[in-house]
């Protein structure tokens, strides 16, 4: 196997992936909604109580950050895989000498490269909007502000925006690991929900087992937290974008980068064990 | 002749479960080094969650807040919810949502403050009208209900100050709480002092504390306290010097403090 030509098959996939992806209307409809939603967190801020303009603004994108990327990421990357799959087309892209392995990451960096076009946009408009709104504060304000320069880090934004993208590459991962033993779109679809939903709280079991005397419950849920990725460490958005000195070192970052990049390559291992035997 | 065994098919399904949760468990010892590290970072600046705050939220549906986005909003929406059950005065309601919007965004101290301030003031009101009114309810059962809801209300804040430990606020809260409601003086004092001691407080903390203090009978306390005070304000209005030095006059006589032993203010003239 020339590794050269592997990496170029890898990059056909990926890219006729990608190029499906966003044609599909799913993906528009969701970006279209999730722009709109951030587009008017100004309307929501008349709800909030007791939080600055500009925080709630940012909780907000990032919420509709991680809500709708989590959804687009299992969806587009199920649809992806078996469309292939009722199409036929996998079955005459494996015909030729396209190993399973590069099917698979060629799908995982199609899907990937979508979601990383959805988190830009979300990451632009958001930024976009908190700097209208600090550029109204501060006219408002005056003076008594600008002296402290800018309200907002927008590249912690940014950086929130890039480690919630390693997260939907972990979900989109593991969500080719689950098609690949699973038959249909709907099975994906669910377990891959169910998988979401454990990953996003296991940190909450593992903290309240933690302080467990040893048993069966506490080796439980230590297997769970060993079984399933703790995607609470993604959530940092608290830390980010106002206050300096709570944000976290560049070290940790780049921790939960690597954590991020680690399991996404697993999983998609793991999928290339079941894929492998996987009749098409 | 060479026997050939042939595993059952929910066997074969079995091991390879069984082998698959061992890789996953594998892998998850080895990012273990990884992950320990950035998640006791991560942790220390997240609002820390419990399973039976998680369990009271899933009962609400609110599953997405729990998930971690849209948080801020759904309790917002919650905290109008709050005021509806408020209105309707439906007191068991009426805890656990505040709790819950607590537990859903524990940032914003409105939430902890109006809270608290609901079930110390306002639930004790309606329990006394329940059980027949101000003049039927006898005293002691008054006082019962309100140490009752104060100390729940106590709870909530303690919980609050998990979160913000420096909130002058809540100090205040606390406070306010023992000297309006319970009539304590000497427990308003002490968290009156508490609240003085933080950044943000009000200047107004410290000149209550050492009103209580004297109202207590405390008047050597009482005025060693507000000449430290009157040192450490700055000389700006809303310090209220003035009225510090004047309170600290008055206790010089009552003390009949000698001539020579007097406060003597600094010579930079008292802006009021």
């Amino acid at each position: 196997m020339n590794i050269t030509d592997s990496f170029t098959r890898i990059r056909l996939i990926a890219g006729t992936t990608f190029l499906e992806a966003v044609r599909q209307k799913f993906f528009n409809s969701l970006l279209l909604i999730s722009i709109a939603l951030v587009a008017s967190s100004t309307f929501f801020q008349q709800f909030d109580f007791g939080t600055g303009e500009l925080k709630f603004i940012t909780d907000f994108g990032f919420g509709a950050l991680f809500f709708f990327g989590s959804i687009l990421s299992i969806t587009a990357t199920t649809q992806l895989f078996f469309n292939e799959m009722e199409n036929r087309t996998a079955l005459t892209m494996l015909a030729k000498p396209v190993y399973k392995l590069e099917f698979l990451t060629g799908k995982f960096l199609g899907a990937h490269l979508l979601m990383l076009c959805f988190t830009l946009v979300i990451t632009v408009v958001l930024s976009g909007i908190l700097y209208w709104r600090e550029m109204v504060l501060l006219e408002r304000l005056g003076n008594e502000l600008l002296s402290n320069g800018s309200l907002i880090r927008y590249g912690d934004v940014f950086l929130f925006g890039f480690l919630q993208w390693m997260k939907f590459g972990i979900i989109a991962a593991f969500v080719l690991f689950v098609a690949s033993f699973s038959n249909t779109n709907l099975y994906t679809i669910v377990v891959s929900f169910f998988m979401l939903i454990i990953c996003q709280l296991q940190y909450i079991a593992r903290d309240t087992y933690s302080g467990m005397e040893a048993g069966w419950e506490r080796i439980l849920v230590l297997g769970l937290g060993l079984i399933f990725p703790n995607f609470q460490l993604f959530n940092i958005g608290d830390q980010l974008v106002f206050d300096v000195e709570k944000a976290p070192a560049v070290s940790t970052v780049f921790q939960i980068t690597g954590y991020g990049a680690f399991y996404s390559i697993a999983f998609v291992l793991l999928a290339q064990v079941n894929f492998r035997r996987r009749e098409i | 002749m060479i026997v050939k065994f042939q595993l059952h098919p929910l066997l074969i399904s079995l091991s390879r479960i069984v082998s698959i949760l061992l890789l996953l468990v594998l892998l998850g010892l080895l990012t273990r080094p990884i992950e320990a590290p950035a998640w006791k970072a991560v942790k220390a600046g997240q609002s820390e969650m419990n399973l039976e705050a998680f369990e009271g939220a899933l009962g609400q549906g609110l599953i997405i807040g729990v998930l971690g986005g849209f948080r801020a909003i759904l309790a917002d929406f919650l905290w109008i919810r709050t005021n509806i059950i408020w209105e309707r005065k439906d007191r068991a309601k009426l805890d656990s949502m505040v709790r819950l919007v607590t537990t859903l965004d524990p940032r914003p101290d409105f939430f902890w403050i109006n809270g608290s301030r609901m079930i110390a003031y306002d639930v004790p009101n309606w329990r006394i009208r329940e059980e027949g009114g101000y003049s039927d309810v006898s005293d002691e059962r008054q006082q019962a209900i309100d140490l009752e809801q104060s100390a729940q209300a106590f709870d909530l804040i303690d919980q609050a100050l998990n979160f913000h430990p420096n909130n002058a606020k809540l100090y205040l809260e606390k406070a306010q709480i023992y000297l309006n409601r319970l009539k304590d003086d000497a427990n308003a004092a002490k968290w009156f002092l508490k609240a003085s001691q933080q950044e943000d407080a009000p200047y107004f903390a410290g000149r209550i504390h050492a009103e209580l203090l004297r109202k207590q009978g405390l008047d050597a306390e009482a005025y060693d306290f507000l000449k430290n005070l009157h040192i450490e304000l700055p000389n700006i209005p809303s310090a209220q010097k003035g009225i510090i030095l004047e309170r600290i006059l008055n206790l010089e006589k009552t003390l009949e403090i000698p001539p020579h032993e007097r406060f003597m203010p600094s010579k930079e003239p008292l802006v009021n």
